[in-house]
């Protein structure tokens, strides 16, 4: 398994678009902090901070496009025969992958944590304090962590839905499309769902009301429109999560290919 | 059983209500060449998908040293090295970056150069696979099929979009590979390209086996014929199997010839007999000609 997963993280360093997509993240990051530094009263550096400069929706997107791409390009490229015909089980295959995924979605937290925290020496170090609560139940930078971890579960909960499409269709154009989609759209069926919801409370368990986890974790008066605890939709969101990977589990198992 | 690395038993597949396999059985000496040929679309790829378990089939058994092989079980597949049907590549890797990627712990650099070398990669290795032509891709397909020294190698249409000199330098490295104990399966649809390689033959049309066996075998039981032209064809027949001839049924004069036909006999014999000769030839098969008599011959109906 070590040795599979080495291989997908070999294959994950040497493409452009790894590296690019870093790049391209910090570059962001820089430029949110610099309009937050010279129009702090538009962008609260402390909020801005909290939320890692908006570093998460480009995470979304970045690891929405990996994780379609790490099982699509293999039937794109036909690799996936070369993958297959080893000693190896197909589980092994797909778990290597995952593994890959998770640890790249961790770098991406690590890194968008890291250099919030570089963002702020450089521009706001007298602003606020991150060891301060400011009223607030956690510290900004615990506040930060925490809200962080929370991004990551839902994240996670794209992502699988992601990986089973991919899968399923072998293209990464439809699985990274309804995986956007489906993050983005979220806003905008909002208060659609939520008038849904009213009328029927058995749709508070649909997967997209788990998206607003992190939301509700920083305001937890989301609650009226959710219609679930803020717990509820940490397990919602796992449940989820494990389900979609089981599918997947099993598709890739049984495809011949 | 000792000798026999590949073991294939009863092996049938249907894509939908189509019979892509037939109740296939064959099986494949360690050291040997073992050819895999028929038609396009006969059912040469499934077979190898099948012994490398990327699908699942109803019925048959596949063993790899005894042990069996499935979609579930690939513990032997260890042992295997493969390419099938076009080489999976990713175009963001230099060839070099595959070998490395796709080599097992135990083999070193020296290894992984040694096959550059051989398959003559050199000049093109450390350059992304995006730019690689057909015929590159290729040799590195064969490459990656080769760099773990496997113990039995499966090579689908290993020629395609090979240049003549790398046609022969793959024969080479194939023969060496022979030698040293290397077990082929090579499949291909044209056969001229595998008579200078192999050592057994299975030959596959419409999903079922109908020739299985070694080489000479097939070439052996065709015959060698004297084809004669001449004025009165029929009465040459009467005449010269009444002498002691074996005609063949044909429009025209057919002799099979043994190792005592001569045919100053049969010349003589006729222009005694006032049979004017227009024409002598001779017509010997070669493995192509007896295998496409065969396929054309053999009653596979599709299903």
């Amino acid at each position: 398994m070590v040795t599979l997963v080495r291989q997908e993280i070999f294959k994950l360093i040497h493409k452009k678009s790894t590296w690019a997509a870093s790049v391209v993240l910090l570059v962001l990051m820089t430029g949110i902090a610099v309009m937050s530094h010279n129009q702090p009263n538009t962008f609260n550096p402390q909020a801005m901070y909290q939320e890692s400069f908006m570093a998460v929706p480009w995470i979304y997107l970045f690891m929405i496009a990996a994780s379609a791409s790490i099982i699509a390009m293999e039937f794109q490229y036909g690799t996936i025969k070369e993958l297959l015909y080893r000693k190896y089980y197909r589980g092994q295959i797909i778990i290597s992958k995952w593994i890959t995924m998770v640890l790249y979605s961790v770098y991406f937290f690590v890194l968008a944590l890291a250099y919030s925290f570089i963002l702020k020496l450089i521009f706001f170090s007298g602003t606020f304090q991150l060891d301060e609560t400011y009223g607030a139940k956690h510290t900004v930078f615990a506040q930060t962590v925490y809200y962080s971890l929370t991004q990551f579960v839902a994240l996670w909960l794209i992502l699988s839905l992601v990986l089973l499409l991919a899968n399923l269709f072998k293209s990464s154009a439809v699985a990274i499309t309804i995986g956007i989609v489906g993050y983005f759209a979220l806003s905008v069926v909002a208060s659609i769902l939520a008038i849904l919801i009213k009328k029927w409370t058995w749709l508070k368990w649909n997967p997209l009301n788990m998206m607003n986890y992190p939301s509700q974790y920083i305001s937890p008066s989301l609650k009226s429109m959710t219609l679930l605890s803020t717990n509820e939709l940490l397990i919602g969101s796992l449940v989820y999560t494990a389900i979609f990977l089981v599918i997947t589990y099993f598709v890739f198992k049984r495809r011949n290919v | 059983m000792a000798d026999t690395i590949l073991d294939v038993e009863g092996l049938s597949k249907n894509f939908g209500s189509k019979k892509v396999l037939q109740n296939v059985s064959f099986s494949v000496d360690r050291g040997h060449i073992v050819g895999l040929v028929g038609p396009n679309g006969a059912g040469k790829s499934t077979i190898m998908k099948a012994i490398l378990g990327l699908f699942s089939y109803p019925s048959g058994k596949i063993s790899i040293d005894g042990r069996p092989v499935s979609q579930t079980s690939h513990q032997e597949l260890e042992k295997v090295g493969a390419l099938i049907e076009y080489p999976g590549i990713y175009p963001f890797l230099s060839g070099l970056q595959h070998l490395e990627l796709f080599s097992n712990d135990g083999v070193t650099r020296d290894q992984i150069m040694d096959i550059v070398d051989k398959m003559k990669m050199g000049s093109y290795v450390k350059r992304r696979a995006k730019t690689y032509s057909l015929g590159m891709k290729q040799k590195l397909g064969i490459a990656l099929a080769l760099v773990n020294h496997p113990e039995l190698v499966i090579l689908d249409e290993p020629m395609n979009g090979l240049d003549p000199q790398a046609n022969k330098d793959l024969r080479t490295i194939i023969l060496e590979l022979a030698k040293q104990g290397t077990t082929f399966l090579i499949s291909s649809h044209i056969l001229s390209e595998l008579e200078k390689l192999i050592d057994d033959l299975v030959v596959i049309d419409k999903g079922q086996i109908v020739y299985r066996g070694d080489t000479a075998a097939l070439e052996s039981g065709e015959t060698k014929l004297m084809v004669l032209k001449t004025a009165d064809d029929e009465k040459a027949k009467q005449l010269l199997s009444q002498n002691g001839y074996q005609i063949v049924k044909a429009d025209d004069v057919r002799i099979v010839e043994k190792d005592d036909t001569r045919m100053a006999d049969v010349i003589k014999l006729l222009s005694n007999n006032d049979i004017e000769i227009e024409d002598v030839s001779h017509v010997h098969n070669d493995l192509e000609t007896s295998l496409l008599a065969l396929l054309q011959n053999d009653k596979v109906k599709e299903s």
